[in-house]
């Protein structure tokens, strides 16, 4: 529609743009209460995004061609190179293995004697990094499964060296990850050396994590792992988490300040697993047991 | 300047989208200009009647559903800049390069100043000066219209 300009347009019609400010700003302030407050908005958010979705692998299908194209030409030598080292790597990691099936096959014997729950199996759906989040400061992914997967908000995410994060939001075909890096994330973990109970936070600004409210006299030592304790029903437990890079103790703070640095490769690899199982929430009794019930005055006596 | 068709200015912010969609990642995230924004502005001032504030309400609504953030966060700081750009419109045709490359710059930095409110308000914590950098890589981009065919001021303010 070929709509000539008017070079002498001098009375604008319709409203001013005072008016017309005024009522879109209205308008995305009730949004924006709506979305914050009153959790309305998820479905139009999520038919929104998926009809985004074509947009987005559009706009990142130069980046994948440019992968594809430099993968196809690593030289001969470059794979025979690392296919060397893998076999090595192989080689040592099956001792180690052997070593740990039996050590597996006691644990279970023992656990067993125990009568310990024996320690789950968590299936795992391998899921592809798609974008970093777009907002510079706000520490999230977007990876390529999601709902129609059996993707679900909640579930934890994790590489081949620990937790990576949790999935926050779903859509039909994508989900966003949020990074254990970020402000708004906070993950119960345990030490790994005397199994002390916290709970560490993103740090939001770098890659960084870090843990509060323990007092100055906290043992934890620098180098310490950080391990899932497992008692939150979201995260499996003895996955690592981080390691401790420094720690230190303000003579005028009451409490230690503990920084740490994520295990897993929260901004190298592309590959992430979203373990699918849900959240074992655990079960609370809440029928107080009979012993503490309050003797009845008028009760027969038993003796 | 010749006439504008609507189909131009769609295809613009649809390029803009575009370029706002890609993988970006690290130090490229930081400097990332607001191409949206940008395309916004030049529009704005090019043909005001054709492109409005309802316009880049809209497009800052879909920039809030790619980025994922709160729903009306990019919107407002969009309307703002497009207010302020639509008020003194007839004025910003008249300037010469170095005025017009300030008053977008000013509008870029506001844009940025109103989201950084907002994030401030939903639970965000401050960012550095670096949250700046993409309002200085953004006026870099906008010598481009300065100094191209595709300029918004008239011939003779260029001399």
């Amino acid at each position: 529609m070929a709509q000539p300009q008017q070079p002498t347009a001098f009375f604008v019609r319709g409203p001013s743009p005072f008016a017309r400010l005024i009522f879109f700003f209205a308008l995305s302030i009730v949004l924006m209460a709506v979305d914050a407050r009153l959790h309305y908005l998820t479905e139009v958010r999520q038919g929104f995004a998926t009809m985004l979705y074509p947009l987005e692998v559009v706009a990142s299908s130069p980046i994948r061609l440019y992968r594809y194209v430099t993968g196809y030409f690593s030289g001969q030598t470059t794979l025979m190179r690392e296919n060397g080292q893998l076999h090595l790597q192989l080689t040592r990691e099956s001792v180690e293995l052997q070593q740990l099936i039996t050590t597996q096959n006691e644990n279970a014997h023992l656990r067993s004697l125990l009568e310990v729950r024996q320690k789950l199996h968590y299936p795992t759906k391998l899921a592809e990094i798609t974008h970093i989040g777009r907002d510079p400061f706000v520490h999230k992914v977007d990876v390529n499964i999601g709902s129609q997967q059996g993707v679900m908000a909640g579930q934890a995410v994790v590489d081949g060296a620990g937790v990576i994060g949790q999935v926050t939001r779903v859509y039909p075909f994508s989900s966003e990850i949020t990074m254990i890096t970020d402000k708004s994330l906070a993950i119960p973990i345990q030490v790994e050396r005397n199994g002390l109970r916290a709970i560490a936070f993103g740090h939001g600004r770098d890659e960084t994590l870090y843990v509060p409210y323990l007092p100055a006299n906290v043992d934890i030592r620098a180098g310490d792992k950080l391990i899932t304790s497992g008692i939150d029903g979201t995260y499996p437990e003895n996955l690592a988490i981080a390691n401790v890079k420094h720690i230190d103790r303000d003579p005028d703070s009451p409490f230690a300040r503990i920084v740490c640095t994520p295990a897993a490769g929260t901004d190298r690899y592309r590959q992430v697993l979203i373990i699918t199982a849900p959240p074992a929430v655990p079960q609370i009794e809440t029928e107080p047991p009979a012993t503490i019930r309050k003797p009845s005055r008028h009760a027969p006596r038993q003796d | 300047m010749r006439p504008v068709r609507i189909s131009q200015i769609y295809l613009g912010l649809l390029l803009a989208l575009l370029l706002y969609l890609l993988p970006w990642g690290g130090f490229g995230l930081l400097v990332r200009p607001d191409f949206i924004l940008l395309v916004l502005l030049y529009w704005l001032i090019r043909s005001p009647h054709l492109c409005n504030i309802g316009t880049a309400w809209m497009m800052g609504m879909l920039v809030d559903l790619a980025e994922g953030g709160l729903f009306g966060q990019h919107a407002i700081a969009y309307i703002v800049a497009a207010f302020l750009a639509v008020v003194y419109q007839r004025r910003v045709t008249l300037f010469n390069r170095w005025q017009q490359a300030g008053y977008v710059f000013g509008l870029l930095l506001i844009a940025q100043t109103v989201l950084l409110i907002l994030k401030l308000f939903s639970g965000g914590e401050l960012p550095g000066l670096a949250y700046y950098l993409s309002s200085i890589s953004g006026i870099l981009l906008w010598q481009l219209v300065i100094y191209s065919k595709i300029k918004v001021t008239g011939d003779k303010e260029l001399g």
